[in-house]
């Protein structure tokens, strides 16, 4: 159809000015600081990282849920209207949010069949009230559910299935465009399973892109066709699922996908030294090098620019992985660094 | 806090809890009878509030058949004075409540919604408010805008608006974070919707709680003023004001102001006893 | 803590600014000042005299901005009945509010805490029951009613006290009496039910199962923190010194600052009142201000999160 593809953001920043102690300054802090990503029709991009990492941000921010700072998004070729004017109002009817937590994104007084009719009254789809009602039955059957559990309250309901719900108000719009912001964290393990292959399963009929945020990597090698890693509210690697989570180029990354647990396969796993990342002091240049295991002189002085790596096509940021310059050899520490890397062996 | 076991024999709160239905009963039917009376006063009050029967002047509860809570200094009927009080108090009353609730809760989400300086504002007025004794202001503002029944029922609203609005703008704040109404912002729904259909029926125990807890106050306020001369204006009549004149009568006539107290009291009392049972049952978390 | 002051240093003034603002605002605008004090069939040039003599005739703003700067120079106007210094007057009345209201503060204090801490920690017992249903009854019967029921029973019917005017130190029981059970009941209740909340609290069952002794749970953790929400109610009731004796010095004829108030509201002597509601929302200010301060020293996230 159209060139464009369905969302574009670029060069997205999100500051959240927080105050430290009794008496300190406030700090401006970068909860997502220049990211840039394209997603296209009917495809899912995982977005993976630590908490706090700045992956829910985006989220929010390529939904228009919140102003970015500096940057854009463009929906389908359009730039984003600002919150709650009636445009960005309109436009909620092409792009959908599911939720962590599936009770709390509940109305707990409202049944859900009302509930999942609600964007079909609010946008105006659906004539006559039968006719709302005969939606509401097939989105209930879509997502799994019983159409006679339309009248049933979110509490008589069990986790899987308010989430089955969430799903399905989010889809009655039929919508282009669908944020899932950790949904899956907060279901059992035994639920997970079953609502990340309702997704692939919905995804290959609707033709719904999706944007997977998730800490769960082998949640977001399931569902996703491209991947990215966020640290510190920047994307540090991006590409093929399959590339990116087995073969990773970024030691962060590398990091991330060792600490997957792999049952009876002996391996490798890096421990990553130092502080927990703070975005409120933010290291200088790259903002990893503190805790990195590879970490040479520059590191601590030129941040590294996203871009596809010489070799296999694959973005990432880092002076090391671009080849740039030299890896140190593994184990020792690395010259002008404060605190020492260590790559340990886990059994 | 029920269920709570606690030790050295602190009780968790449903056994007492199961006791109170039966004060709760007497509280309702109580206020029943106080609306009934307030709806049908036309009808059941044996004479005029106005009327009087000169050849009985302050005539003793039970001394003649025709008054049987006696008659007042004017030979007015005091049950029928009474009756037409307990209108009068109960109408100032719920319109008071009413008001207060109305302007309360949307200045709380007006605060809630803009934030920011519309919030500071707000919370300005709410300072402002709590910071003189309700009773004074009521006094400087009656006096000085003369007294029509209006006025002060809407005087008597402000009563315990911050009340409302400091517990709105909270409620509506966390329930912002919550959850369930970013779900529906995001839906695309205006502020109508998610305030009217979302929101607010989410917070309304609480506020219908603090109702409860206001109407008696508001009670007790009208009935002061009216007291010191400065609410309702004869020929009027309402409970406050009948202690009131009564007063002069203390000595002489004491059954001119007990009935009226007797009615003051009981009614704030039942007002009270069935907003903590509604407190203990809708909201836990408001004390 | 500087910042944290500031903070409430500059809520106070604004809040007496508004309050200052309201008084101004209500009084001027709601009827005219000269009509009033002169009688509506008083000659035109008399009453051009007196706007002229109280500055009526000027804009309102510039009013509004000599009131201000009067105030701030010390000087709250005079009364329009007698031309004596508003402040003045309300000063030689407010000796006789304190002598009411200070003795019944101490018994609102010393009977409505002890009290509701003790229902708290015997909850359910008869003592209890007890505190509850006298504690509803407090707050339920006006306290001019029960002023007047005092004065039907120790004064018409008994004959031990007098049931009106200032000659004695007896005349000053009832009206005490009166004011500090009203207020006694609502602190108890207020008291027990802030005790029912902290002893609720996880770190309380913590350290009492930790096998701290019961009576070092209820001092050291659980008194101090039940003593946040109670201080406030403490704060508006020293707050209300000075004006929250208005209906009982009616019913006791106590020629102090309510009594003082109601006959100013009633002649719309505009310098009295105004004088009153400043001193009013001062007081209540200044122990807002305290009640803050302390809540500071109860409870040191406060201070961080005001900061």
């Amino acid at each position: 159809m159209r060139k464009a593809p369905l969302l574009e953001a670029m060069g997205l920043t999100r500051r959240y000015a927080m105050r430290r102690g009794f008496l300190g300054r406030p700090v401006e802090v970068r909860a997502v600081d220049g990211v840039s990503l394209t997603l296209e029709r009917g495809r899912t991009l995982g977005l993976v990282g630590e908490s706090g990492c700045g992956k829910s941000t985006t989220g929010r921010l390529v939904l228009g849920l919140e102003m970015p700072d500096a940057g854009s998004v463009a929906f389908e070729g359009q730039p984003m209207p600002a919150p709650g004017t009636p445009p960005w109002r309109a436009m909620r009817a092409r792009m959908q949010m599911v939720f962590q937590d599936p009770l709390g994104a509940l109305d707990r007084r409202m049944a859900i069949g009302a509930q999942i009719a609600e964007p079909l009254e609010i946008h105006g789809i659906g004539a006559r009230r039968a006719e709302r009602m005969e939606r509401v039955a097939a989105l209930l059957r879509d997502v799994g559910l019983r159409p006679d559990q339309a009248v049933r309250y979110p509490h008589e309901l069990s986790g899987g299935q308010r989430q089955r719900a969430v799903l399905a108000r989010a889809l009655a719009t039929d919508p282009a465009l669908l944020v899932c912001d950790e949904p899956i964290s907060a279901l059992d393990v035994s639920i997970q399973a079953q609502v990340m292959n309702l997704l692939v399963e919905l995804q290959s009929r609707l033709g719904t892109a999706i944007l997977f945020v998730s800490h769960d990597l082998r949640a977001v090698r399931q569902v996703s066709h491209r991947v990215a890693v966020m640290y510190l509210g920047r994307i540090v690697e991006e590409g093929e699922p399959d590339a990116v989570l087995h073969d990773p180029a970024h030691p962060y990354a590398q990091a991330l996908v060792s600490a997957i647990p792999h049952p009876g396969r002996g391996q490798r796993r890096i421990l990553l030294q130092g502080d927990p990342p703070n975005p409120a002091d933010r290291p200088s240049g790259c903002a990893f090098h503190p805790r990195c295991p590879v970490a040479v002189a520059i590191c601590a002085k030129e941040d590294p620019m996203l871009k596809p790596r010489p070799g296999d096509g694959r973005r990432v940021a880092c002076h090391v992985a671009q080849g740039e310059v030299p890896a140190p050899s593994v184990g020792r520490s690395a010259a002008g660094l404060n605190r020492p890397a260590q790559i340990s062996k886990a059994a | 806090m029920s269920g709570i076991a606690l030790p050295i024999g602190l009780v968790d709160g449903r056994k007492r809890r199961r006791r109170w239905p039966l004060l709760v009963l007497a509280a309702m039917a109580w206020l029943g009878l106080m609306l009934g009376i307030a709806v049908l006063a036309d009808a059941v009050a044996p004479y005029a509030y106005t009327a009087l029967d000169l050849r009985n002047r302050l005539a003793a509860p039970g001394a003649t058949w025709l008054h049987p809570l006696g008659t007042d200094e004017l030979g007015r009927d005091v049950l029928s004075r009474l009756i037409f009080s307990i209108r009068m108090s109960l109408l100032i009353a719920f319109g008071a409540t009413i008001i207060g609730a109305l302007i309360g809760t949307a200045l709380g989400v007006l605060a809630a919604h803009f934030r920011g300086f519309v919030e500071q504002v707000v919370m300005a007025l709410v300072d402002f408010s709590a910071s003189l004794p309700f009773l004074i202001l009521a006094l400087a503002v009656l006096a000085f805008f003369g007294n029509s029944l209006t006025l002060f029922i809407c005087l008597l609203g402000l009563h315990a608006w911050e009340r409302y609005a400091r517990i709105a703008r909270g409620l509506v704040i966390s329930a912002g974070a919550q959850g369930y109404a970013a779900a529906v912002r995001q839906l695309g729904a205006s502020p109508w919707r998610i305030y009217g259909r979302h929101v607010l029926p989410n917070i309304a125990s609480t506020l219908i709680v603090s109702m409860t807890l206001a109407f008696p106050e508001i009670i007790l306020l009208e009935s002061g003023l009216s007291f010191l001369g400065l609410g309702v204006q004869p020929p009027e009549t309402s409970l406050g004001a009948m202690v009131g004149y009564g007063r002069e009568y203390l000595t002489r006539a004491p059954w001119i102001l007990l009935s009226p107290a007797v009615v003051i009291v009981l009614t704030t009392f039942s007002v009270s006893v069935l907003g903590d049972w509604l407190r203990d049952r809708l909201d836990p978390t408001l004390h | 803590m500087l910042r944290f002051l500031g903070f409430r240093l500059l809520r106070a003034a604004i809040t007496i600014v508004m309050v200052v603002s309201f008084a101004f605002v209500v009084l001027r605008l709601s009827g005219d000042p000269a009509q009033i004090i002169m009688g509506a069939d008083a000659p035109p040039e008399a009453i051009a005299a007196f706007r002229r003599a109280w500055g009526l005739e000027e804009p309102l703003w510039l009013q509004y901005l000599r009131y201000f700067g009067a105030i701030f120079s010390g000087d709250l106007g005079r009364s329009m009945r007698d031309g004596r210094e508003a402040i003045a007057l309300v000063a030689e009345r407010i000796p006789a509010t304190l002598a009411l209201t200070i003795p019944a503060l101490l018994i609102k204090l010393g009977i409505g805490i002890p009290a509701g801490i003790t229902a708290a920690l015997h909850r359910n017992s008869l003592v209890d029951r007890a505190v509850m249903v006298l504690a509803v009854a407090g707050f339920t019967v006006p306290s001019f009613v029960l002023g007047l029921l005092l004065v039907l029973v120790f004064a018409v019917q008994l004959g031990w006290l007098p049931s009106g005017g200032q000659e004695s130190w007896r005349h000053a029981i009832l009206p005490i009496v009166t004011m500090g059970v009203g207020g006694a009941a609502v602190l108890a209740r207020f008291t027990r039910s802030a005790m029912l909340e902290v002893l609720g609290q996880p770190y309380i069952r913590t350290a009492s199962a930790k096998g701290v002794p019961w009576r070092a749970v209820v001092w050291g953790h659980a008194l101090p923190n039940a003593a946040i929400p109670t201080v406030t109610i403490i704060g508006f009731m020293v707050g209300s010194l000075i004006a929250g004796a208005v209906v009982v010095e009616s019913v006791f004829s106590w020629p102090g600052v309510g009594r003082l108030l109601v006959v100013a509201v009633a002649n719309r002597d505009l310098a009295v009142v105004q004088c009153i509601l400043l001193l009013v929302a001062a007081t209540m200010v200044a122990a807002n201000l305290v009640v803050d301060l302390l809540y500071g020293a109860l409870d040191p996230r406060l201070r961080q999160r005001a900061g």
